[in-house]
């Protein structure tokens, strides 16, 4: 269980707190009852001593009389009471086994000389409870008397115990209670967060237009989703921001280069005569068509961005799509002595831009045919694997540095600066691979040790109606 | 050949103008599309050549005023959107040729020829440069009687050269017509395979005929002088 999550905290605290609060509040019936019960026991017992005192000074102190006079008034075996009459230090009255048996009168020890007319105190009786025993001392003519009162603190005890009992298991019981309701409650509390956590999950830049429910509870809630659904509006600017800036740059370049490119087609064809002319022009004619080449790629990009390869969607075979395609590649291969081999022998069916697939292609296989050696080998492989359709192309070449894998896929990013410009290459190709892999609900990845060599995967959802097959 | 061109930004007239008058069109230029309209609506043109973005009447308002007058004048629209969704609109709004910026010289006065059934001039069915042959039934090729064996990206790459012979042609425009649009900015393609193909063709012989035009593209032609 994860000890740090809200949910946890929350029912911990909440069934802490009323974990403490009920103990409190137990620990306080606890003592109160027992010093009430004590109380009302005293009080009783302090009225019967006064009464058998009262009765013994009027009895003119016939002892014998007395006994069975007492005996009858105030029945103390019937009542579990213990009594007993001392005058000047004998003993004249004691009362006989109480009928609960919860004490043995004999076993009582003689009560100390009362320091004031009317006490109390426990007097604690070998092998039975101790009992709670009042003393009332009268002065009379024949001397100092001393009516003890008591009764056994058993039943007290066995209240108390029994609200003890009572207490710990609705303790436990409460608990039980308080864990599994704040579960339950945190749950639904935190189900609307947990819609809002779903749906913020799927908006990615392809569908930053959708916005997060909102429940109408006028509390955090209801704020959270609104600041998520702001902040998802102001990415959503930012982002078409970007994207008709890419759009329209790429867009605005084409006809100043249609002209330069036009006028200087002009010079080439006016200079015949003028080598070194032919050759300046010749070369900025070179940096237009890079030009050309980048402003191809960007619109390229803008245009997967804003969605578009779902256009011309349909089923096709990978595999026959890698098979051709590293075919028209091959001369370029041959030329290096590099050999093509492709595994991609069973039908893989997607669905998709069938053109644009085959740029993702091509540029992966170009891309390994120019940072492969002279010799080298490039092994094209088109699998299915866990519902994906597998598009690897595996060179033995350069390989690529550690440091600049984060940024392969990233626009305009080069590894090999000098490399990639005399090779000819934009800057472009693998951002658009990638582009295109996430408007086809795919993704692309790259492993690499240099000097061993570079592996590119695609991974691309299989069609619906071949992936059972 | 009387040829109307509708375009607001006036170099790209003005290199477009000059290419079509040296290639001996009677041309007029608006640069406006209320201009352009009002020249389309007076005078016969065999082709019009029409930019999309223009001040005053836009060149898609221009064209489907212009369809229904039921006018037939082929229209190739010049445009630097090349969004697919623009140009399946545009195409039935009655365009016949669609050319994105930026374009050279020479592609455009290919599909110019090409809407004006110049085309190719060649409808023959063996093409001759030199003494190179190309018959395009049995798609043999020959050079001084000589056959030459070719791959078919080769033939089809000699094949677009031979049409087009004597012009330059870029690595885009044979990009585009000999591979597919996936291999666009792959230019090095085209390069490997003029050198296999000339290996084959101008190697044996003393007189070249596949030209490298530095920047431009290559050429082939019985052009001597280089």
């Amino acid at each position: 269980m994860n000890t740090r999550s809200l949910k946890f905290r929350l029912v911990a605290w909440y069934a802490g707190w009323l974990t403490v609060l009920f103990l409190v509040f137990g620990v306080f019936v606890y003592f109160s009852l027992g010093h009430y019960l004590e109380k009302s026991l005293r009080e009783a017992l302090f009225r019967r001593a006064r009464q058998v005192a009262d009765t013994v000074e009027r009895s003119a102190l016939e002892w014998n009389v007395l006994g069975q006079e007492i005996q009858n008034h105030f029945a103390p075996e019937a009542n579990n009471r213990f009594t007993r009459v001392t005058l000047d230090g004998v003993v004249k009255y004691t009362s006989g086994f109480p009928n609960d048996r919860s004490f043995g009168p004999a076993t009582v020890p003689p009560a100390p000389v009362p320091e004031r007319e009317e006490s109390f105190e426990h007097r604690k009786i070998p092998d039975d409870p101790a009992l709670l025993i009042v003393m009332v001392s009268r002065t009379a003519k024949a001397g100092r008397m001393v009516v003890e009162e008591g009764h056994s603190l058993g039943p007290i005890q066995t209240t108390l115990h029994a609200w003890l009992v009572i207490l710990v298991s609705g303790l436990l019981l409460l608990v039980l209670v308080a864990v599994l309701g704040g579960f339950v409650l945190v749950q639904r509390a935190l189900k609307p967060v947990d819609r809002i956590i779903r749906t913020a999950e799927q908006i990615s830049s392809r569908n930053l237009s959708e916005r997060l429910p909102v429940p109408q509870t006028r509390d955090e809630l209801e704020r959270l989703s609104i600041s998520l659904n702001n902040m998802i509006r102001r990415l959503e600017d930012a982002f078409q921001h970007t994207q008709r800036f890419l759009a329209d740059a790429s867009h605005e370049l084409r006809t100043p280069l249609t002209i330069i490119q036009g006028e200087l087609e002009n010079v080439v064809g006016k200079s015949l005569q003028k080598p070194d002319v032919r050759e300046i022009a010749g070369s900025a004619l070179e940096e237009v068509e890079r030009l050309k080449n980048i402003v191809e790629g960007l619109f390229a990009l803008s245009r997967l961005d804003a969605g578009e390869a779902q256009e011309h969607s349909a089923p096709f075979d990978l595999g026959e799509l890698a098979m051709t395609t590293a075919d028209q590649m091959s001369l370029l291969a041959e030329d290096k002595k590099i050999s093509i081999l492709c595994h991609c022998h069973q039908p893989v069916i997607v669905e998709g831009d069938r053109a644009r697939l085959k740029q993702v292609t091509v540029n992966l296989l170009d891309n390994a045919i120019k940072y492969t050696n002279s010799g080298g080998r490039i092994d094209v492989t088109v699998t299915s694997l866990n519902g994906h359709a597998v598009l690897e192309v595996a060179d033995d070449g350069i390989g690529i540095p550690s440091a600049a894998m984060p940024h392969l896929f990233e626009r305009f990013y080069r590894v090999d600066k000098a490399r990639s410009r005399e090779l000819g290459g934009a800057g472009l190709g693998l951002s658009i691979v990638k582009s295109i892999c996430v408007a086809h609900n795919g993704r692309v990845g790259a492993r690499s040790n240099q000097g061993e060599g570079t592996r590119f995967t695609v991974e691309l959802p299989l069609a619906k109606q071949s992936s059972g097959s | 050949m009387r040829c109307l061109l509708i375009e607001d930004e006036r170099k790209l007239a003005d290199f477009v103008s000059r290419g079509l008058r040296a290639e001996r069109f009677a041309l007029d230029v608006a640069h406006d599309g209320g201009a352009g309209w009002d020249l389309a609506s007076r005078f016969e043109y065999d082709i019009i050549i029409l930019d999309l973005m223009l001040p005053g009447l836009s060149g898609t308002e221009l064209l489907q005023r212009l369809r229904k007058q039921n006018t037939r004048t082929p229209v190739l629209i010049l445009t630097a959107r090349d969004a697919m969704a623009d140009k399946v609109q545009h195409f039935e709004a009655g365009a016949d040729d669609y050319l994105t910026k930026p374009f050279a010289f020479a592609e455009l006065l290919v599909r110019v020829k090409a809407l004006l059934r110049r085309g190719p001039a060649n409808q023959a069915s063996v093409w001759r440069v030199a003494d190179l042959e190309l018959d395009r039934l049995s798609q043999q090729v020959k050079r001084a009687g000589k056959r030459i064996d070719l791959t078919s990206k080769e033939y089809g790459l000699l094949e677009y050269l031979l049409a087009n012979s004597g012009r330059v042609l870029s690595r885009t425009m044979i990009i585009e017509h000999v591979w597919d649009e996936s291999f666009h900015g792959l230019t090095n393609i085209v390069d490997v395979y003029v050198r296999h193909l000339r290996s084959k063709v101008d190697d044996a012989h003393a007189k070249k005929l596949i030209r490298t035009v530095r920047g431009s593209g290559y050429c082939l032609s019985d052009d001597s002088e280089t």
